[in-house]
């Protein structure tokens, strides 16, 4: 099954790729920091993003819902392509969610209004519809009895609970996460992949993933995708990537961090 | 070696007394080497010596009777007696807010409300000549005062009752009140009219600085915005607009409003010296919260815009419910105090002929042969007065940001 999709990944896109990049570029001044990036998801993929930092691999999920504006190549999510046109960007970013590393809870909300603002402001959910939803989330990310705290009240782990509700809150078709993980205490860090987890093996949406967690990555990525210097070097499915990667740069990383 | 076993956490012991109460405060801040043990010997005789005779001065030889001879004069300086009912009533209608404020927040609100009442009492019953010297105060003019606690009590009343106490209520009542009171005392079609020229008292200090924060605080959030603009016209302009009102002294502003005011308006518009002195003072103060607002904006974490774009929100609905309300918090003592110095600077407007407390006082002190020695008493009680308006706004900010800081790292 993985390794169809990995075929799949090396060939033309197909009209069930949600997310389809050509050679796409981005400078931050002189520096470039995206050097042709060409790849593409398919609906209801777990893709998990690795590489050295400064290797553009944040830059490019956060062109994914133009956080971030390329300026050369093509971006095409769920069928529309990203261009300045704010209808669009609008439009994609209500099915995109996004998870991250700094968790950017609203500190001056509760955690029920944290999850409930985007579905009532964007969506015009009703507030009792929008707030059952918000337990349900709650619920499903194992902290239902704090829906009345402050961010602030929270540890990490819990934060990031409540973040990645907020986000699944809009129902998005795809869930970027940069990096989720990362400023967590060890001990918190499991309780959030256990969550991601879920999400992965419930199949409902697609999920780009930047993360070193390569547990993580071994048992739900259907790919990994490694990047170095502003470009792809690697892409293939979580066995060959470890035991038979087709680049030495991939070996090397890997011993830094393992 | 403590084992697995046998280990116990180290039992939690007091600090040396030493170190804590007052002995240890005054040993860490007033001995702490021995030249600050030298400044403390010599400087608190000093200070003790000087603060002693002020007080015997206060309560000795001080005559008082400037202050409780005038208190009309004080409080609506040269507003014409026989319409004195006219702010009198909208003092009841003020009272009615903080009655309301009471109920609805309890807390700093109530004490403040508990304060105004004691105040208002006290005015109300103190025999001294409210509105003539050496005439007894008109029986009429007490009940007015004393129907603030009337007011007062039906204000507390709206507040308890579920129906009507929402804030949305409180501030749309609070401006309507402050606009009816503001027809009051011009005098509505029918009435005689009494042009703002005639204001004064503390009166006119409160009403220009109520106005004043009224109108700032918005202009101040839009100068922000714009500040910050991806639009070079309007980013431009307020730059502009700032630093133009910054740059310049507020005295010489206040001057300059009496030529080019008019300048702004259609020719033959009918701004009074008051009117354009309002609008000086409130573009002044708006120049200043803008830039302490900017300050809290620019101190957000970028992650939070960013996050509320990646939910979806639109660019004004992340301004308004993210990034202004944190910002905004984190600011409030930097606005507080820029509203504090408004108030303060109130009484700048002397400058274009208005008589405001400090200027009616020094007024009486100079036309009056009997009061020419009693500068000091009134520069005392001007200072109280506007001491006990600035402290009562630095008591509620300081509850705010308490309230407000609820989950707050």
């Amino acid at each position: 099954m993985a390794a169809e999709v990995a075929v799949a990944a090396d060939q033309a896109p197909v009209a069930d790729d949600i997310i389809v990049a050509r050679d796409v570029h981005k400078w931050f001044g002189d520096f470039h920091a995206l050097r042709g990036v060409t790849t593409t998801v398919g609906r209801g993929e777990v893709v998990v993003v690795i590489g050295p930092s400064g290797s553009g691999k944040s830059t490019f999920i956060r062109t994914i819902n133009r956080l971030e504006q390329h300026q050369r190549g093509d971006i095409i999510v769920d069928g529309v392509e990203m261009t300045d046109d704010v209808r669009n960007i609008d439009a994609i970013r209500r099915e995109v969610g996004m998870v991250f590393q700094s968790f950017n809870l609203f500190p001056h909300l509760t955690v029920m209004r944290n999850i409930t603002l985007a579905p009532m402001k964007v969506r015009k959910t009703p507030m009792d519809e929008a707030e059952a939803s918000a337990l349900e989330l709650l619920e499903r990310v194992g902290i239902p009895e704090q829906a009345d705290k402050y961010p602030g009240e929270l540890s990490g782990g819990q934060q990031q609970r409540v973040a990645i509700a907020r986000a699944l809150a809009m129902q998005p078709k795809i869930m970027l996460f940069d990096e989720p993980t990362s400023a967590l205490d060890p001990e918190m860090i499991k309780e959030v992949l256990e969550v991601m987890k879920e999400l992965a093996a419930s199949h409902q949406m697609t999920i780009v993933a930047i993360t070193h967690e390569l547990g993580f990555a071994r048992e739900v990525a259907d790919r990994i995708v490694m990047f170095d210097e502003g470009q792809i070097v690697e892409d293939l499915p979580p066995a060959e990537f470890f035991n038979n990667p087709r680049h030495e740069r991939v070996r090397r990383f890997l011993s830094q961090i393992l | 070696m403590a084992t697995a076993d046998t280990w116990q956490p180290a039992p939690s012991m007091p600090p040396p007394r030493t170190e804590t109460g007052w002995i240890g405060w005054a040993r860490a801040n007033l001995f702490g080497n021995w030249l600050s043990g030298l400044v403390t010997v010599v400087t608190v005789p000093l200070i003790l010596w000087a603060v002693w005779r002020m007080v015997s001065w206060v309560i000795g030889p001080a005559d008082w009777t400037l202050i409780a001879s005038r208190p009309q004069q004080f409080l609506i300086g040269l507003y014409p007696t026989e319409y004195a009912w006219r702010p009198l009533t909208g003092w009841l209608l003020v009272s009615i807010l903080f009655g309301m404020a009471a109920a609805m927040w309890g807390g700093a609100a109530r004490r403040i409300a508990l304060g105004y009442g004691i105040i208002t009492v006290l005015l109300g019953v103190l025999p001294y000549g409210l509105f003539h010297e050496g005439v007894v105060m008109p029986w009429w003019v007490r009940a007015f005062i004393l129907g603030n606690l009337l007011t007062l009590a039906l204000g507390y009343g709206l507040g308890s009752n579920p129906k009507t106490a929402k804030p949305r209520t409180f501030v749309l009542g609070g401006v309507g009140i402050y606009v009816l009171l503001l027809l009051i005392l011009i005098g509505i079609p029918g009435m005689e009219e009494v042009a703002p020229r005639k204001w004064g008292g503390l009166m006119l200090n409160l009403i220009l600085a109520v106005s004043g924060i009224f109108f700032a605080f918005p202009i101040g959030v839009l100068l922000a915005l714009g500040r910050r603009s991806n639009l070079p016209v309007v980013k431009v302009l307020c730059v502009v607009f700032i630093e133009v009102f910054r740059g310049v002294p507020l005295i010489t502003l206040l001057f300059m409003s009496q030529v080019l005011v008019p300048l702004a308006l259609p020719a033959n518009f009918p701004v009074d010296s008051v009117t354009r002195a309002a609008i000086v003072i409130t573009l002044f103060s708006a120049a200043y919260t803008a830039e302490n607002i900017r300050g809290g904006l620019q101190g957000l974490h970028p992650g939070q815009a960013e996050a509320a774009r990646a939910l979806g929100l639109p660019g004004w609905q992340v301004t308004m419910l993210i990034q202004l309300p944190q910002a905004i918090r984190n600011v409030i003592p930097a606005i507080v105090g820029q509203f504090i110095a408004l108030f303060k600077d109130t009484s700048l407007v002397y400058i274009v002929g208005m008589l405001d407390i400090l200027e009616m006082g020094r007024s009486i002190v100079q036309g009056n042969v009997q009061f020419a020695d009693n500068a000091r008493e009134l520069f005392i009680f001007v200072a109280a007065v506007f001491w006990v308006f600035t402290y009562t706004m630095s008591f509620v900010s300081r509850r705010v940001e308490r309230h407000l800081g609820v989950g707050q790292r």
